[in-house]
């Protein structure tokens, strides 16, 4: 069984990504597919000198649709103000799109620069081949070859010409002192359509004819509706059917609001099996997952004899730290829309599983993949949500169910919330031994709860499943004589997906709590606690990761420095830290100004230092940084809970989200670096609520073991 | 089902909506103005945020028939080339991740700066803290207010 990076280490290196498939550009007014020099499926040059650039991977505001072209038009030298950039299309051309794990920017670096290498050289021997000079003769600049004796002939004029000669294999790569585009800030390429309305997003899809349809699920996990009178939905104007699909009944109307009215009145009258899940409820849970901390678990990591080194200690501490059920809440909720034909479908949507999608929806159709054409639309929103492949799957099955389509089926918030593809609750019990001599001997961290990566696994048990559940744990980098990282996992009937950050937000706002807590026993101070304990080492094998400590050490260092570590604060405020190397590819590390006044936490300030390797587009990485910590902050406030086997929460009401008066400043230092691109995606998030507890502690001396704050007060 | 007839970026436009539908799905579906967004349908993120003659309003809870002879201004004719000085500064500061809140966002923006031509930050904080951006964009959305003001640098309160 493979593990979701595994999964996503062989789908970024796809047969998608080589040169020699074609996805159809098709030609426009004026043009024959003659004249479009189309490469590579990602590539199509146009007798206008316009440049398509088709993204493999979808955008969901992480900036692929800005930094993955701008690889392309690195290496071929587009005049960037002529590239347009498209989606791609899950089929033989791109074979995984799947878009998650902090992989777009490191899994298609290579590929997309070598297409466009491979067509900079074609166009330069089209334009030697009309000037009768060598190709070597001649080199390109911002869409144009150069030749000699100040020859110039824009792509445009080349495309053609070049469309006709071979694809030549390994051409060469640029060096990176001569990067034109790459590591300078560009703005994010859909800015302009996103500030006028005119972006699409899959809830904008309108097509000829659509209707629209609400699903009436059941509020319990799993439930099935009993009995239902059809005809109070019937009786609002505008609806037209009622059907019954896998997930519930879906009222087919003339509009959104006539479907979200006929599901209301459908609700009314219906009944409903509950099933198994009906007596599920947090507290329960909560009482395993306890259990469970001191039952068997699956080892992730090993070393030493932990359990001698405890019991040899000169003292130990010991902690319990909570971490909640959370959800996306991505703001554009899910959706789709199908139109179906004989023997065809057609579906629009924001996915980030796209060939997944198409797979499982075709499937419930009765059809091919390739039966099933997939428009990837831009998501309002991702966070792991949208790679689940439910809501795409429903809304095939209501289109059949309705006879066709084209229906778009909209999730409302509350639908939202309580079907949501959640991130699970955690318990952990962290132990810490201290030798005679005041060093850190012994640290074992037991994590209890549901596991995420049956998720991806159709329900199985994968061999990797305490490593991915103890991502953040098990990886501590701390040179620590004796390690116990174990899962001890708890059976939930929840669905559950993953979640911008994974598990590595939980484990590792464990984790660099409970090394704060055990920095202020030995009434050392936390950064060089930990630049102590980080050592003099260089890359550090975990089990299947590693990590290069010195990069770790240097990103502390920098946000330590740049946020004045240990300088005299105001009065009533703290600073705080952690750090992590997020997969043994990213490297963060953030410092929290905040404050404590009458039990409201303020968190003014938040510098952080990152090294994703080389910058693409530093625009694009800040951004992330910025809303990776606001997203971390966010989890510090919210949770879901769940009753009777549903959830509490059903609404931005009782499932807050952090508010923009709440963003602190953020200042982010990028360590500059020569090094291959990581992600910057995940990596941000799962620093920033240790480091802000740190800096609650530092400032109040009480030690938060539990998220969500309770009642939003210290 | 009603007939109204509603003035929507200067333009009129006769439709057919039962009484209580919100003006959100008024734009949306009858008018295929997809520019204002649905986010919560509770009036608490902003996402669906136009001007009823001259004032925000959440149009996911503003029922059709509460809208009368009012002015309807929403994203798509915010200005008429695009170019209003919150959009141009949404692009100069990069506000954007993945885009879906900022229609609203702007919208908001709008009605803030027809009021306080040059907000505080505190000004920014009250008008601006219904508007939910999840992907955290809220220090550029601050700046690129400023900055539409002419205010280069932030505001102290």
């Amino acid at each position: 069984m493979t593990s979701r990076r595994d999964f996503l280490k062989v789908a970024g290196a796809g047969a998608g990504l080589v040169l020699g498939f074609h996805l159809e550009a098709k030609p426009r007014p004026g043009e024959t597919a003659k004249t479009v020099f189309h490469p590579n499926a990602f590539l199509a040059i146009r007798p206008d000198g316009t440049a398509q650039v088709t993204v493999p991977k979808t955008e969901m505001g992480q900036g692929v649709r800005t930094a993955l072209p701008l690889a392309v038009a690195e290496e071929l030298d587009l005049d960037w103000s002529k590239v347009e950039v498209v989606t791609g299309q899950p089929g033989p051309d791109f074979k995984s799109m799947q878009t998650g794990g902090s992989t777009s920017v490191s899994t298609t670096w290579t590929p997309l620069r070598k297409a466009g290498a491979a067509a900079r050289e074609m166009l330069k021997a089209a334009a030697a081949a009309r000037w009768k000079v060598e190709a070597a003769q001649c080199r390109t600049e911002k869409g144009f070859v150069l030749g000699p004796d100040g020859k110039k002939l824009g792509y445009g004029d080349l495309a053609e010409a070049a469309a006709k000669l071979p694809v030549p294999k390994d051409a060469p790569l640029k060096k990176a002192a001569d990067y034109r585009l790459v590591g300078k800030r560009t703005p994010r390429f859909d800015g302009p359509a996103i500030v006028t309305g005119k972006a699409i997003f899959g809830l904008d899809v309108r097509r000829p004819g659509q209707r629209f349809a609400a699903v009436l699920r059941c509020a319990v996990i799993g439930g099935q509706p009993k009995a239902w009178d059809e005809a109070k939905a019937k009786a609002v104007q505008g609806v037209k059917a009622v059907v019954k699909v896998p997930t519930g009944l879906a009222v087919i109307a003339d509009s959104t609001w006539a479907a979200f009215k006929g599901r209301d009145a459908l609700a009314a009258t219906t009944t409903w099996e509950e099933g198994a899940a009906r007596d599920f409820s947090s507290p329960a849970l909560e009482a395993k997952m306890r259990a469970a901390l001191t039952g068997p678990a699956d080892d992730a990591r090993r070393e030493g004899d932990p359990a001698k080194a405890l019991a040899a200690a000169a003292k130990v501490l010991e902690a319990e730290y909570s971490f909640p059920y959370q959800a996306h809440a991505t703001v554009e909720p899910m959706n789709a829309t199908t139109a179906l034909s004989e023997g065809a479908a057609e579906m629009w949507m924001g996915s980030q599983s796209p060939n997944r999608a198409q797979e499982r929806a075709a499937t419930a159709l009765g059809l091919k993949p390739e039966q099933l054409k997939l428009n990837v639309a831009l998501i309002g929103g991702g966070f792991g949500r949208r790679l689940g492949t439910d809501f795409s799957t429903e809304a095939a099955q209501v289109a059949q169910a309705a006879g066709g389509g084209p229906i778009q089926v909209v999730w409302d918030r509350e639908d939202d919330l309580r079907h949501d593809l959640h991130h699970p609750a955690t318990l952990h019990r962290l132990k810490a031994g201290i030798d005679g001599a005041g060093a850190l001997a012994a640290w074992t961290h037991r994590i209890a709860g549901p596991a995420v990566l049956r998720s991806w696994t159709g329900g199985q048990k994968a061999p990797s499943q305490a490593a991915t559940e103890t991502n953040g744990a098990y990886d501590i980098p701390y040179a620590i004589p004796a390690v116990a990282v174990d899962f001890a996992e708890v059976e939930a009937p929840t669905p559950l997906g993953w979640w911008r950050g994974i598990q590595i937000v939980p484990n590792v706002f464990a984790r660099e709590c409970f090394l704060d807590e055990v920095a202020h026993a030995l009434g050392k101070d936390p950064l060089r606690f930990r630049l102590d304990l980080l050592g003099d080492r260089g890359i550090v094998k975990f089990g299947r990761d590693e990590a290069d400590i010195r990069r770790l050490k240097k990103v502390l260092e920098v946000a330590a420095t740049k946020a004045g570590w240990g300088r005299k604060l105001p009065a009533g405020h703290g600073l705080g830290l952690a750090c992590h190397a997020y997969d043994g590819r990213t490297y963060a590390a953030e410092v929290a100004e905040v404050s404590v006044v009458k039990g409201r936490l303020k968190v003014h300030k938040v510098t952080c230092a990152v090294d994703c390797g080389l910058a693409v587009n530093p625009a694009g990485l800040e951004a992330q940084v910025e809303g990776g910590i606001a997203f971390g902050l966010s989890a510090l406030f919210s949770q879901i809970t769940w009753e009777k086997g549903r959830t509490v929460q059903t609404g931005y009401h009782d499932f807050p989200v952090l508010r923009l008066a709440d963003m602190p400043v953020v200042e982010t230092h990028v360590i500059p670096s020569a090094e291959a691109p990581s992600g910057m995606g995940e990596p941000p998030v799962p620093v920033a609520i240790p480091a802000v507890l740190n800096a609650v502690f530092a400032a109040t001396e009480k030690r938060i073991r539990k998220v969500p704050i309770e009642d939003g007060l210290i | 089902m009603a007939e109204y007839t509603l003035s929507v970026n200067g333009q009129s436009y006769t439709v057919e909506a039962s009484p209580d539908m919100p003006l959100l799905w008024v734009l949306r579906d009858r008018i295929k103005l997809t520019g204002t967004k649905f986010g919560c349908g509770q009036g608490l993120c902003g996402a669906c945020t136009v001007h009823l003659g001259g004032e925000a309003v959440r149009s996911c809870v503003t029922p059709v028939s509460d809208v009368g002879t009012k002015r309807i201004t929403t994203i798509e004719g915010l200005d008429p080339h695009g170019t209003h000085p919150l959009q141009k500064a949404w692009i100069e500061v990069d506000v954007a991740q993945c885009g879906y809140c900022q229609t609203g966002q702007i919208m908001t923006a709008a009605a803030l700066l027809a009021k306080h031509p040059k907000p505080t930050d505190r000004d920014i904080d009250q008008a601006m803290g219904e508007n939910v951006c999840r992907c955290g964009t809220y220090l550029r959305i601050r700046e690129a207010i400023h900055r539409a003001a002419g205010q280069r640098k932030e505001v102290a309160p």
